[in-house]
């Protein structure tokens, strides 16, 4: 990171504001606590369920979604080497949180990247329902997070349509935990990280 | 999006981001108040009052502990670096509470104007813009004594925890300059 450039950062960072008003892609990053060491966690368990409402009635609770949240989530530490505690003391509690907010998107992507010229430029506004899922891991001898990880991504087409929002929610929460860095894990081939566990 | 070649993607894209990114840096606006007729050398001591359950209205930020951390850090070396000392809670004579509150704005094209990127007719755009505010309030009375904020389009870096955490530091260096009093 030090190495790059101000402006390479500066770029990058602009870069991530413009994705995420565009809304086109999926835009998926983490916080993390720093130096943090994910090899001396073993065990995991869900903490106590999310009370907060999520923005929207639709996903309010829905089984299928908390389902399916929490399965693509227990496969993705599976895949990371975590095993789900049997006795009640886990070394890490999940937590998530899906919240789903009303955002306005003007689209000017077609200025921006040369499709059209000033006055031939329709300037589109247009309501988007921006979904996020958070992700937050807790060292539960602590009570500290020690990672969050979040998907944000347009929600209107998935609320009609299960299938695609199940899609979506693996590749949120897939693309999420690439983010959690396992050393140990993540150079062994994935066929062998879930099987033996 | 239509396919373009890559190179002149990324040429637009970074120029695309650059001026977003110039506009967003050039417009962090800081301020504050003070109550009139406050003797701030009289204070000496600091506590954090009990944080608050109000939503950032971002999600990514709302009872995110980094972020948490890391603007109280700021602070704390921040008046330290004045002279005040931190106590634990009760015995201060400043309680401070703060705010991050996050909400998507529409620029009409002004910026754009402003910073002369066109000529005359510019597209609008939204972006996230945050405000940061700190509290001062004397412990003795329960009243406000001092509230500084910063306010900028920093939002687009909560994904860059590294970048974000610069701006936390930034911003609230920036609002502790105008803390009216410096003891060393």
């Amino acid at each position: 990171m030090r190495q790059l450039g101000r402006w390479t950062l500066l770029a990058l960072s602009g870069l991530a504001a413009l994705t995420l008003a565009g809304c086109a892609t999926m835009n998926v990053s983490s916080h993390v606590q720093q130096g943090i060491d994910f090899t001396k966690y073993r065990t995991f368990d869900w903490g106590p369920a999310d009370a907060l409402p999520t923005g929207d009635p639709r996903l309010d609770r829905d089984p299928f979604f908390q389902d399916h949240v929490q399965g693509a989530v227990e496969k993705g530490l599976a895949a990371k080497g975590f095993k789900r505690a049997g006795d009640g003391t886990p070394d890490l509690v999940i937590h998530y949180h899906a919240n789903i907010t009303q955002r306005v998107d003007v689209n000017r992507l077609d200025r921006e990247y040369g499709y059209c010229y000033d006055a031939d430029c329709l300037v589109r506004v247009f309501d988007v329902e921006a979904g996020t899922l958070v992700l937050d891991i807790v060292d539960a001898r602590t009570n500290r997070l020690v990672w969050r990880g979040w998907a944000q991504h347009s929600v209107q087409d998935m609320l009609r349509d299960q299938d695609r929002m199940a899609a979506k929610i693996n590749e949120a929460v897939g693309r999420m935990f690439e983010h959690l860095q396992r050393p140990d894990m993540d150079a062994r081939p994935v066929s062998a990280r879930t099987g033996a566990h | 999006m239509r396919p373009l070649g890559s190179r002149a993607a990324l040429a637009a894209a970074a120029a695309a981001a650059w001026m977003m990114t110039l506009g967003a840096c050039a417009t962090m606006n800081v301020s504050s108040f003070v109550q009139r007729g406050v003797t701030f050398t009289q204070y000496r001591t600091f506590t954090w009052a009990p944080a608050e359950q109000l939503s950032t209205g971002d999600p990514r930020l709302d009872n995110n502990e980094f972020f948490e951390a890391r603007v109280r850090g700021a602070v704390e070396r921040g008046l330290a670096a004045k002279g005040l000392e931190l106590v634990e809670r009760g015995a201060a004579d400043l309680q401070l509470h703060y705010h991050a509150s996050i909400s998507q704005r529409v620029d009409a094209g002004g910026a754009d104007r402003q910073y002369g990127y066109t000529d005359e007719d510019s597209a609008p755009s939204v972006f996230d813009a945050g405000t940061l505010t700190l509290d001062a309030v004397e412990t003795a009375t329960n009243r406000l004594v001092w509230r500084g904020w910063a306010d900028g389009a920093f939002a687009g870096m909560v994904d860059r925890q590294d970048l974000f955490e610069k701006q936390i530091d930034t911003a609230v260096a920036r609002i502790l300059e105008r803390f009216p009093v410096n003891l060393r």
